[in-house]
């Protein structure tokens, strides 16, 4: 408080006066929790117009049918009716994909949007928190050379969606290059079976194509939150497993794991959230009719002028991370008192 | 350790009577028994060099496929069957990716000074005052960056084509339409990338001790001077970190690069305009995609190798902060 006197006594002594001095004037006489929240009043701001107000705005349009003719962009109001279509599949006439998957089959899994994205959230989660946690070993060892191995690991990280999913485009796209061949020629991939002779124009070969251009790129990510929990864990446990005879690999069991447990756990739910959002390797590598995800669905629907439908997924889009993130909150609460 | 070469010393004696009937994978078998250290260290290069060629196979596959001359791309194995790095050049005639280059360090640039003002008075805020309700807004800020940016496509799409209007004072004021402008990228990638800026800084800032900061105000600096000349400038290293993650992070984003305009240079169009304006041309010239691929990415490879600490502490801080 003597500080806010004090300066109040500078301002008056420099004798300046005017809009700059009154500004400042009125800034110090403020309270600590006004001025935080006049601090915080342009994020705030920024949020509010860009976060908050679309989506409450989306879910209002989720409560109106879409437009059948004319300029308007939104039908009569009809409420919960879109939700209701939609989780039951009555939708599906008008839609570019399925919403629900309409069997148990392989074919209906993989043309609803749901089960699509829930595969390649589950496939490409677990292998980047596996190919993660190796990368991460390899960092926390000390060898010549680390600063480069670590440049290499992250820079697929760094690279922008579009050119990953160029790169798998690249890759996939018959007649370019050895991973996939003709019926005449097959090649390595196309004889064991894993992928067809067009795999970007279908679904499950996409999928696959997919997961793998996402594993590719975020292992990265998870190396380095791994990493950064292997670094605080206190070396002198490890002193005394040695001592005590134990081997590398009980040493990795007993203390490495169960201590990097919380971490893992917080990394995969990043993982997770960002993952059940895919569009853009989609868009580039392959397209959103052949593997339809959430996001996916958003747009398409979007494009085609079905403005209520388009709200109604996103706004199930955003509930359905929003139960994942919940999930997680909660296991990562049970995770934390069982392991201290 | 001492215990183990003990027991093993017994073995030794008894094998090392018929030295010659092991072969070379016999005797590695014997060696890793008597020093496990070894597997485990040959375990390691294994691994190693098998992430170093998984990371790095896509970036080769990607220069192999430009310097091919066009004529010879099919089939196109290990190394490529000719040289010809023209495409780097001709990729600038087909389409204007130096302009395509230009806008998306823009964009950049624009994001992450909005972000870095606005996440400097918010980290500030929660990382060196108490005031009620700073955990709610916390969490809701860190909530927002949960929602999939498809939830905030349509207003936002409405919004910047100017189609949203109010009544204010008996007017009808429509907003500014915004469209084929930096805005409808730029808004959205502040508000999207700036919860992980506030979370990097206010732990910076939160760092610094008291003392700094009211030794500044008896000298009569005003709070704001004292956030800008006294705790900024003492927090530079997560000054850069947030600003190099919230750089590269629009330089990757795709969702709003891609909807929020037409495609074309001349309209603040990113690079992601630029590779799927080669991806849609009739002549799919391969090689050119992958030399636009390939500029393309060495800005962010450039500051992976200069950064890495910063990248590496700030993601760390970032996600594990909560």
């Amino acid at each position: 408080m003597a500080t806010e006197q004090e300066s109040q006594q500078a301002i008056r002594d420099s004798g300046r006066s005017g809009p700059y001095v009154a500004a400042v004037r009125w800034m110090e006489s403020l309270s600590e929790t006004q001025f935080a929240y006049l601090l915080l009043t342009p994020a705030l701001l920024l949020l509010l117009v860009i976060a908050v107000y679309p989506l409450v705005t989306t879910f209002g349009m989720s409560l109106f049918a879409d437009a059948i003719a004319g300029s308007a962009n939104l039908g009569e109001f009809v409420g919960l009716q879109n939700y209701v279509e939609l989780l039951t599949n009555e939708k599906t006439y008008a839609l570019p994909s399925a919403f629900v998957p309409t069997g148990l089959s392989t074919g209906a899994l993989l043309s609803s949007a749901l089960t699509v994205t829930l595969i390649f959230t589950l496939f490409s989660v677990f292998f980047e928190t596996i190919i993660g946690f190796g990368q991460a070993l390899v960092l926390d060892q000390d060898f010549r050379g680390r600063r480069w191995v670590r440049v290499a690991i992250i820079i697929p990280w760094a690279v922008p969606i579009v050119i990953q999913g160029m790169i798998f485009y690249l890759l996939f796209q018959p007649g370019i290059g050895f991973l996939v061949g003709t019926p005449e020629n097959p090649a390595l991939l196309n004889q064991l079976g894993v992928i067809g002779f067009t795999p970007l124009a279908n679904t499950a070969d996409s999928l696959l194509i997919i997961t793998v251009a996402d594993i590719w790129k975020t292992s990265a990510f998870m190396a380095l939150l791994i990493l950064a929990g292997l670094q605080s864990i206190d070396r002198s446990l490890y002193d005394v497993a040695r001592v005590s005879g134990a081997s590398p690999w009980q040493q990795f069991k007993m203390i490495t794991l169960p201590l990097i447990l919380p971490t893992v756990l917080v990394a995969m739910l990043f993982r997770t959230i960002a993952a059940m959002r895919v569009y853009g390797i989609i868009e580039t590598t392959s397209s959103c009719q052949t593997v339809p995800s959430l996001s996916c669905l958003v747009v398409t629907s979007f494009n085609q002028r079905l403005y209520g439908t388009s709200a109604t997924v996103a706004f199930v889009t955003a509930a359905i991370i929003g139960v994942v993130v919940s999930i997680y909150i909660v296991k990562f609460a049970d995770a934390e008192g069982g392991a201290f | 350790m001492s215990s183990e070469s003990r027991t093993d010393g017994g073995q030794t004696t008894t094998i090392e009577d018929r030295p010659l009937k092991r072969g070379p994978f016999s005797r590695w078998v014997e060696n890793s028994i008597k020093n496990p250290q070894r597997v485990y260290r040959s375990m390691f290069y294994v691994v190693t060099v098998f992430f170093l060629l998984t990371t790095l196979f896509p970036f080769y596959w990607l220069v192999v496929l430009a310097v091919t001359p066009p004529r010879l791309l099919s089939g196109v194995g290990l190394y490529p069957p000719g040289f010809n790095p023209e495409s780097f050049l001709i990729v600038f005639e087909r389409v204007p990716f130096h302009w395509f280059m230009f806008n998306s360090f823009v964009l950049g640039i624009m994001t992450t000074v909005i972000v870095l003002v606005l996440a400097s008075l918010a980290g500030y805020v929660f990382g060196r005052l108490r005031f009620p309700g700073k955990t709610p807004l916390m969490l809701a800020i860190l909530a927002i960056s949960y929602f999939p940016p498809a939830a905030f496509l349509l207003p936002l799409f409405e919004l910047f084509t100017g189609n949203v209007g109010a009544v204010i004072g008996g007017v009808y004021i429509h907003s500014p339409d915004l469209f084929n402008t930096p805005w409808p990228m730029v808004l959205p990638f502040s508000a999207l990338f700036m919860p992980l800026s506030i979370f990097i800084l206010t732990t910076f800032y939160g760092q610094i001790p008291d003392g700094l900061e009211d030794a500044a105000r008896v000298e009569g600096t005003t709070r704001l001077g004292a956030l800008f000349r006294v705790i900024v400038p003492l927090s530079a290293p997560g000054v850069a970190t947030a600003g190099v993650l919230t750089f590269i992070s629009v330089y990757n984003e795709f969702f709003f690069s891609f909807l929020m305009n037409n495609g074309e240079a001349e309209n603040w169009a990113p690079i992601v305009g630029g590779i799927l304006g080669l991806q849609g041309q009739f002549d799919t010239p391969y090689h050119l995609m992958a030399a636009a691929s390939v500029i393309g990415v060495l800005p962010v490879a450039i500051l992976v190798i200069i950064a890495q600490e910063k990248i590496v502490s700030g993601l760390t801080a970032g996600a594990l902060k909560e």
